[in-house]
């Protein structure tokens, strides 16, 4: 079994909060590969954005490991972290406010490379080469550099903020929600262009998104959360094929699909909201909305594997 | 680019040309802009226009004259011109409130910003410091502080700046409040810049705008606490001319020679109105919703 | 069919041309865009952004901004009564009476400093005054419950409530006053795959308690699929592909653009390795081309195209405007 590019451990985030501590990641577990893809899905206030960032060291995690090729990124000094820093970036949500209004695209995706520019000795030549030949892979017109981000549409926005990620040359990408906010047919040009720079470029991504349809397109493997805790973690393949857990099922059920002969399908909606991660009890946080929940779900919740390579919490989805 | 015509469609102009082009359009604000070069143009020509020596010069005999055409703006009651009294005064009125602005903004926004980028205890301990200057008058503060260290055109600068630094330190935290939380912010920090270059590079660049308005809004009102201190004798000394002093210096005579009063009042009154409608238009002209 | 007299249709629209006039240009937002809704019909408005979607929401409630949002020409008729150019007060007794809206964000819709129950209230007040208090607070309840809300729940502010909440109140206020015409401007785009299924269902069942034709907009083709009896595609500011729900995904006549969109979602079915997006992006509605507004990004794209702006095919109701189809049946 090869070693992953980036692995998690026991990870935990907590927030204070006046009422409480909100349980924004729970005990979560997760291994890339490289070259891979795993895909975080959940809905809002599951904790993926939250995992996300604190894998980046973006939050302070309250407890557990980020092992980045076998060493533990979340004890490193300024210096360690410096070297290590390039090779892990970010792809944000918003195409509208994660691009500084006032720079130009070329400024945009040269900037990285200022920062590491005196420690790491690359002439201005270099500088000019490598940000050329991002903008061509990315898929920006060379005329596009003295644009501005509010010139260009969300599409072009997301490629920008793709270069500029890309322009330290990065091992592994967190993407957190890349696609969300772009229309359908531009959200098939970035996803195609997410996996050819995968491709060639070796890349492994952490894919966070709420949309099933696009996680599986994308994702090798899948993690499913519930408030902060991870109910389902399986190959893509696997989990479309045999879903397990309840809210699993839920989810994918709730899909709307243009396919008319699943049109008058039983309807599995699951009723009542998210309820608050603060001061949660030791037990499955999905118990509330379970059709399945038992006394026993009020107190444990562990990750099984119940099939080789196929982790989950509970299987009652699958009857 | 202030007087430029336009040559592509709005989109493709950077967020700074929209500014100016929206700045343009605004009547008002271009009146101010034209009265306030007018102002600056004569002061900053007064040599030209009369030597410096007859700012001091006394001429008993021709003493409280009114506007003739050999003293354009009249004597004064030491048979000084009034014309190059104004002009010079003019200088002093305008270079101290300039830098009154100057370096009230600069020590505020440093004040500001690191309170607001910072957080946790260096802003709760800078902002209960500005709590501190707010909570004396700033006209009453600068007064004693005058009053402590002595008249002169240094120590006038230094106290009133004191009083104006509170409201930029305020201004500049909320700005850097609300910047420091943007996803451009957080991409920075993913690829290791420094606190430093992200407070120059991004914050700064995106939050001056609202400030700069408040800044020139300011300065009317700095020049009309420059002119009453003038008034009230400290500050300025004489012979120096300042127009609020040349108003004081006057006053027993006001009545009878109203020229005296009136001339210097307009005088600050334009130089005020036409800061006012700069700032106004500049503060229009940073509204998105102006845009269409 | 084609003896239909206007009362026949709820709503109907024709030759719609809506603009904004900006500093900059003229964005023609709606061009030549035809309409026709039946009492208690669901039909499915679908587009991509640009495409002038919400522009028809709000030029059929005539809620255009004053100075900027101009209705060029064209016809908007409800019940028979042509909408555009009737004043203020007409328009004013159809909103929230006859026809309501409800817009995509819940958490901007709702007054912050109003009590639920209030705001649900103040549609009563508005078009039935003669109701006694103790009626209005009975049928405000029951709109409550209806929506799944607990009556219990009405003096509470709207920022003590989730997203979804959030939207059954804007529901319940769009729905008490028993509309006969509901715009839905993508009613469930902000909120979670579950609480969307939630409140689709939700939808489904109000309507058909009260009857009411809605009107819905989304770019989601799979909502549009679940819910509605019909579908109308629009690009560019006009109608290129209507017809039912069966005609529109069963069928294999379709307009290259809708065909385009059903290509570029992953299908949860099949293992594809590279999705196919449409080249290109939308023709940029200042400055609109001679032809067909799709031809740079049709992969059928033929010379006419270019120039002739193409006309509707009909067959069965299903219509598509393209050369394509036109050349085919030699119409």
């Amino acid at each position: 079994m090869a070693t992953p590019l980036v692995e998690g451990i026991r990870l935990c985030k907590y927030f204070k909060t006046p009422k409480g501590q909100l349980h924004a990641v729970e005990d979560v577990n997760f291994k890339v590969f490289e070259g891979k893809t795993l895909g975080v899905v959940g809905e809002s206030g599951c904790g993926k954005s939250t995992l996300g960032r604190t894998v980046l060291r973006l939050e302070k995690a309250t407890s557990g490991q980020v092992l980045f090729k076998g060493e533990n990124i979340l004890k490193f000094g300024r210096k360690d972290m410096q070297k290590v820093q390039r090779n892990m970036q970010m792809i944000f949500q918003d195409p509208y406010s994660s691009l500084d209004p006032r720079m130009s695209i070329r400024a945009l995706i040269t900037e990285p490379l200022l920062v590491i520019e005196d420690k790491e000795k690359i002439s201005s030549g270099e500088v000019k080469e490598r940000v050329d030949a991002i903008m061509d892979m990315c898929g920006l017109p060379p005329n596009y550099s003295n644009l501005y981000p509010h010139e260009l549409d969300g599409g072009m926005r997301q490629r920008v903020g793709l270069a500029r990620s890309m322009v330290l040359d990065p091992k592994f990408i967190v993407c957190d929600e890349p696609v969300s906010a772009l229309d359908v047919s531009i959200q098939a040009q970035i996803l195609n262009l997410l996996m050819d720079l995968q491709d060639s470029q070796e890349l492994s991504y952490m894919f966070i998104t709420h949309d099933l349809a696009v996680v599986r397109h994308i994702s090798d493997e899948i993690m499913v959360m519930y408030m902060g805790q991870v109910v389902e973690y399986t190959s893509s393949k696997e989990l479309f094929a045999h879903p397990l857990h309840p809210y699993t099922r839920a989810l994918l059920n709730s899909i709307p699909t243009i396919d008319l002969s699943r049109r008058n399908r039983e309807r599995v909606t699951i009723s009542g909201e998210v309820s608050s991660p603060i001061n949660p009890t030791s037990g499955c946080r999905f118990a509330p909305r379970c059709p399945y929940a038992k006394e026993a779900c009020k107190t444990s919740h562990v990750l099984k594997e119940v099939c080789p390579g196929h982790l989950v919490s509970c299987t009652e989805g699958a009857k | 680019m202030l007087f430029g015509k336009k040559k592509k469609p709005l989109s493709e102009y950077s967020t700074g040309e929209l500014i100016m082009f929206r700045f343009r359009k605004n009547k008002l604000a271009m009146v101010g802009v034209f009265m306030f070069l007018f102002v600056t143009i004569f002061i900053l020509l007064a040599p030209l226009i009369r030597p410096y020596d007859l700012v001091v010069k006394q001429n008993i005999s021709h003493k409280l004259q009114a506007p003739n055409t050999q003293y354009i703006f009249g004597t004064d009651e030491l048979g000084r011109d009034l014309l190059a009294r104004i002009l010079y005064g003019g200088r002093i009125s305008l270079f101290c409130s300039l830098a009154i602005i100057g370096i009230a903004f600069v020590i505020g926004a440093i004040i500001g910003g690191a309170a607001g980028f910072f957080g946790g205890k260096v802003d709760t301990i800078l902002m209960r410091v500005v709590d501190m200057l707010m909570s004396v008058p700033s006209a009453l503060l600068a007064m004693a502080i005058i009053t402590a260290l002595g008249n002169g055109v240094w120590k006038l600068v230094i106290a009133l700046s004191i009083g104006q630094i509170a409201r930029f330190a305020r201004m500049v935290r909320s700005s850097v409040l609300t910047l420091r939380n943007m996803e451009y912010v957080e991409a920075a920090k993913c690829f290791g810049s420094s606190s430093r270059r992200i407070i120059i590079k991004h914050i700064l660049p995106n939050g001056i705008g609202p400030i700069v308005v408040s800044a020139t809004l300011t300065l009317g009102a700095v020049i009309l606490s420059i002119s009453s201190m003038g008034y009230l004798g400290l500050g300025v000394a004489s012979p120096t001319p300042e127009w609020g002093t040349i108003i004081s210096e006057n006053k027993v005579n006001i009545q009878y020679y109203p020229y005296l009063g009136i001339i210097p009042g307009i005088c600050i009154m334009l130089t005020v109105m036409s800061v006012n409608f700069i700032g106004d238009g500049l503060r229009d002209a940073f509204d998105p919703k102006t845009k269409s | 069919m084609s003896d239909t007299t206007n009362e026949k249709y709820l709503l109907e629209i024709k030759d719609l041309f809506v603009q904004y006039n900006t500093d900059d240009a003229v964005v023609h937002a709606v061009n030549g865009l035809n309409l026709r809704l039946k009492s208690g019909e669901k039909l499915g408005l679908v587009g991509e952004t640009g495409a002038g979607k919400t522009t028809l929401a709000l030029s059929i409630l005539q809620l255009l901004p004053k100075k900027v949002g101009q209705i060029a020409s064209g016809s908007i008729k409800y019940k028979g009564e042509e909408l555009i150019g009737k004043p203020d007060s007409y328009m004013l007794g159809l909103r929230g009476r006859r026809m309501s809206m409800i817009f995509q964000d819940p958490m901007t819709s709702l007054n912050p400093t109003k009590t639920v129950g209030d705001q649900i209230l103040e549609v009563l007040q508005l078009h039935f005054p003669d109701l006694s208090k103790a009626e209005k607070d009975a049928k405000v309840d029951e709109m409550l419950q209806l929506v799944g809300i607990p009556a219990s729940r009405k003096g509470e502010y709207p920022h003590q409530f989730s997203g979804g909440m959030k939207q059954r109140i804007v529901i319940a206020m769009a729905l008490i006053a028993e509309p006969e015409l509901l715009l839905a401007d993508e009613p469930t785009t902000a909120l979670d795959v579950t609480i969307q299924a939630q409140i689709l269902e939700l939808m489904r069942r109000l309507k058909d308690q009260f009857n009411s034709a809605v009107i819905l907009i989304t770019h989601s083709l799979g909502i549009v699929a679940e819910f509605c009896d019909n579908v109308s595609v629009i690009y560019s500011g006009h109608v290129v592909e209507h017809g039912s729900v069966e005609q529109i995904f069963g069928s294999d006549a379709k307009h290259p653009y809708t065909a385009g969109l059903i290509n570029c979602i992953p299908d949860l079915a099949k293992d594809e390795a590279r999705l196919k997006p449409i080249p290109g992006r939308m023709a940029d509605p200042r400055h609109l081309p001679a032809g067909c507004c799709f031809a740079d990004r049709c992969p059928h794209c033929m010379e006419i195209c270019k120039t002739v702006p193409p006309r509707m095919y009909e067959k069965d109701g299903h219509q598509i405007l393209c050369h394509l189809f036109e050349e085919k049946d030699g119409k």
